[in-house]
């Protein structure tokens, strides 16, 4: 369970997110969908506790990130590229996370099986494409085997097949009973699996509910976004 | 707290520039000495080097670097990029994710490097120390106990200053310019000491006065006196890299 309560952040000058209030379900998965630049990766990183809003609350299971002990164990995230220095393996990478909290080795192998590194362990991770990158920060999400996925842009980088390949493991996680929270600018890509959907544009929510319900009478999430958003289509996205 | 210091300590030596910082730091010291050891003879069979007792202690600051490149990567390689195609990522994203409480996360960093400093220069002094006896025999007698501990503490001093500039500078190259610069090239602190008598109390100037007797400094500062001098530099400059670090976006 995710919960964010009037969040509101302002970097510089710029006021960036105005009172963001939303939830995300367990057994569900909750797309947050906007634009480049709308607030979306700035919203996940004050709920990993990354950066500090000005005014509100950001909680999962009922806690703030900070306050989380073992917080692998609760809560996996993937953000931007693979958060490995790119010197060390894989492998390293992995063990060293795992050693953070507590867990074993062990989860450091069945998690590169898991993402299909298993042949690349060893490789250093400033070698690996983008693709691969997003698989090791995939890797290191799971490790804790966490009941709450938070993911920044997630199919960013991968193939056709790696694309399929996520949204199938997304799909099954929240299945499996997990809260499942992925950022996208990807409408298309949100609609095949999103259950509920929240919208954000210029740092505010401008609707959220049920994936058909936020649809309505469009004919597409997309319609339905520009129609929410009055952006002009073919504008800068 | 323990979870924390073992992961710290697996990040730090599974970096290679740890290693290049291990090796240097290790071995600069030893080598100075062998290749001064023809020079060093000369001058005692002439009896014009009268700093005998200070003969291998003397020689173990070149090996600074090593505890310097330590202090600072701990830190740096926290924010240098992971890859081109990310520019914004870097690895204390996961860092902080697997420990999100800031303050013991830089206990936990603290501790790992104090741990690896503090061994290196034990390792160091003892070969220096070794080398220096079996070179010169009596002409150099083994220095105090309390010295060689006072050396020890001095590198693990200066990897904590690194360590604490680069906190809160939030990059490696102004650390280890400053410092490396200052250890091996030109000694700025030491050229100012001839400029005010208070360059006396900079961290390296103070703090090399817990172990070296007989050197040219412009003021005397007893060994422990010393050793406060330049802690007090480092607490304080920790301090506020901690309080950077615990407020700071990351």
């Amino acid at each position: 369970m995710i919960t964010i309560d009037r969040v509101s952040k302002t970097k510089g000058r710029t006021q960036i997110l105005y009172d963001v209030t939303f939830e995300a379900r367990p057994g569900q998965v909750t797309g947050f969908l906007g634009p480049n630049g709308a607030g979306k990766t700035s919203t996940l990183r004050i709920l990993l506790g990354l950066d500090r809003p000005q005014r509100g609350t950001a909680l999962v299971c009922g806690r703030p990130y900070r306050e989380l002990d073992r917080p692998l164990t609760t809560v996996g995230a993937l953000l931007d590229g693979s958060g490995a220095h790119r010197a060390r393996t894989a492998r390293a990478h992995l063990r060293w996370v795992a050693a953070s909290n507590g867990l074993p080795d062990s989860r450091v192998d069945e998690v590169l099986e898991v993402v299909g590194l298993t042949g690349d362990a060893l490789k250093r991770a400033g070698r690996f494409s983008l693709g691969m990158s997003r698989r090791l920060g995939l890797a290191t999400a799971l490790l804790g085997d966490p009941e709450v996925l938070v993911l920044d842009e997630p199919v960013n980088g991968l193939d056709p097949a790696g694309i399929r390949w996520m949204r199938e493991f997304l799909r099954d996680s929240a299945e499996q009973g997990r809260t499942v929270l992925l950022s996208s600018h990807l409408m298309g890509e949100l609609a095949e699996i999103a259950d509920d959907v929240i919208v954000i544009d210029k740092g505010r929510i401008v609707i959220q509910g049920r994936l058909a319900d936020v649809i309505g009478d469009h004919r597409t999430l997309e319609d339905a976004f520009f129609a929410l958003t009055a952006t002009e289509a073919g504008g800068a996205w | 707290m323990v979870r924390l210091i073992r992961a710290e300590l697996r990040k730090l030596l599974g970096l290679p520039t740890a290693w290049v910082g291990l090796v240097l730091g290790t071995l600069m010291a030893p080598v100075v000495v062998l290749l001064n050891a023809p020079y060093t003879r000369r001058a005692i069979a002439a009896g014009t080097l009268t700093d005998t007792p200070d003969l291998g202690l003397r020689d173990l600051g070149i090996g600074l670097i090593g505890p310097v490149i330590l202090g600072v990567i701990v830190v740096s390689s926290e924010y240098t990029s992971t890859g081109e195609d990310a520019p914004g990522a870097r690895q204390l994203t996961a860092t902080l994710t697997a420990a999100p409480d800031r303050l013991r996360l830089l206990a936990a960093k603290t501790t790992a490097l104090v741990l690896v400093v503090a061994a290196q220069a034990a390792i160091t002094a003892a070969a220096t120390l070794t080398l220096t006896k079996v070179l010169y025999a009596e002409h150099a007698p083994a220095p105090a106990p309390t010295r060689v501990v006072a050396a020890i503490l001095y590198w693990v001093l200066t990897a904590l200053l690194a360590y604490a500039i680069a906190l809160i500078t939030r990059n490696g190259i102004v650390p280890l310019t400053l410092l490396i610069l200052n250890s091996t090239v030109v000694s700025v602190s030491y050229l100012l000491t001839k400029v005010t008598d208070l360059a006396a109390y900079l961290p390296d100037i103070a703090g090399a006065h817990m172990f070296i007797r007989s050197a040219d400094f412009p003021v005397e500062i007893a060994p422990v006196t010393a050793g406060l001098v330049m802690t007090a530099w480092v607490v304080a400059l920790l301090a506020v890299g901690a309080v950077l670090f615990h407020r700071r976006d990351a």
